[in-house]
């Protein structure tokens, strides 16, 4: 491809595929990736942006980052939908079906061999004492996951206005009391949260921005 | 519980939530509330999910295999991939909704959402039957030392089940 051709593509924003990656190309490179991510979503999203992005350049930064936007507006779990739309944009149907095996396959196995393993030998006194060490510590990282995944949305909340933060945080003592003390339903908690924020927010941000203009 | 329903607690669960972890509160209320898991096979579940490879929102598959074995985890497999499929309907529709503020207000308040609930989470983790104030430890270490970011789960996870056996064995 010709310096100029490159340059042109960039300007496009998209990363243009001389040839589309077959199914088995697509299935292999995920396959590494789902086979050896240990420690969760930060390893996994560094592999993933090596081997499509500085590896083999099939994705831009922009095209990710609007993946990651879409990824965030999506339920679940945010790395099986960017598999799906990397997946999407190689080679269509088939380039889903292959990442989706390949990324879940090898983790999926691994994790139902060892807790099978663990089942077996789950009744054994001793490990029963040792689960009640791990019980607790996985409260650890639960803590912790809570505490990371609410940094950024209050920090956001922050640089857009004190109204947004205190509104933020309302939403999560609001959630945590509904659940805590009146043992509400976990998904009636959460389209309540839902709604009051998609009102809230738009008001907020409406009223930001007329401040702006102002 | 039927395996149908058993599918759809579990597709509820993350349909209604965001990230890896989202589902764990409806889970837990569920599963608990049909006396089909414990607090204890949460934490297993969470713990052998932390060890294996891939996104940590593959926990849950531990979780249907130790509460419904082989076909359990099946389940629990297509329950997280289902959802994640609405990432075509975003897609397609981001020039649309993009400009939505609704559309990112209501997926910043799941996320929030989900913080609060988990704060219950954690609690009932630690106050569930079997736990005494020696959990605290566990829990406070735990945190304490994955916030360093230097020390392995896999190591922590060792040394909890280490602190376990001496203490309750």
């Amino acid at each position: 491809m010709s310096q100029e051709k490159a340059l042109e593509e960039a300007n496009l924003n998209s990363a243009s595929l001389n040839s589309r990656p077959g199914f088995w190309t697509i299935l292999k490179i995920w396959f590494l990736i789902g086979g050896q991510s240990f420690g969760g979503g930060p390893s996994t999203i560094f592999l993933i942006r090596r081997e499509f992005m500085s590896k083999r350049h099939w994705l831009t930064d922009e095209e990710y980052s609007r993946f990651w936007v879409l990824c965030q507006l999506t339920p679940g779990v945010n790395i099986i939908a960017l598999s799906v739309l990397i997946g999407k944009k190689l080679n269509g149907v088939q380039g889903i079906i292959a990442s989706l095996i390949g990324l879940l396959l090898p983790s999926t196995t691994i994790t139902i061999l060892l807790a099978a393993t663990f089942s077996s030998v789950q009744n054994w006194p001793p490990i029963q004492a040792m689960l009640k060490g791990i019980t607790p510590a996985t409260a650890g990282f639960s803590a912790l996951v809570a505490i990371q995944f609410s940094r950024p949305l209050l920090k956001q909340a922050r640089q857009e206005s004190w109204t947004s933060l205190i509104f933020s945080i309302g939403i999560i003592l609001g959630c945590a009391i509904l659940l805590g003390f009146f043992k509400i339903a976990v998904v009636y908690v959460l389209l309540v949260a839902a709604i009051i924020s998609a009102i809230g927010f738009s008001l907020i941000w409406k009223t930001s921005k007329l401040k702006k203009e102002l | 519980m039927s395996p149908l329903e058993f599918f759809i607690t579990f597709l509820k669960a993350s349909l209604f939530s965001t990230g890896g972890f989202g589902n764990l509160p409806s889970l837990h209320q569920d599963l608990i509330a049909s006396n089909l898991a414990t607090d204890a096979d949460f934490g297993q579940s969470i713990a052998v999910g932390q060890i294996s490879p891939g996104p940590n929102g593959l926990w849950v598959i531990a979780l249907g295999y130790f509460t419904y074995g082989f076909l359990g985890a099946i389940l629990a497999l297509f329950a997280i991939i289902i959802p994640a499929l609405i990432v075509l309907i975003m897609a397609a529709l981001y020039n649309r909704i993009a400009h939505l503020t609704a559309v990112e207000g209501i997926a910043r308040g799941i996320s929030l959402g989900v913080v609060g609930l988990f704060v219950i989470v954690v609690i009932s983790l630690l106050s569930g039957p079997g736990a005494d104030w020696r959990g605290l430890l566990f829990f406070g270490g735990a945190f304490a030392l994955s916030l360093s970011k230097k020390i392995n789960v896999v190591i922590i996870l060792t040394l909890a089940a280490l602190g376990g056996y001496l203490i309750y064995n």
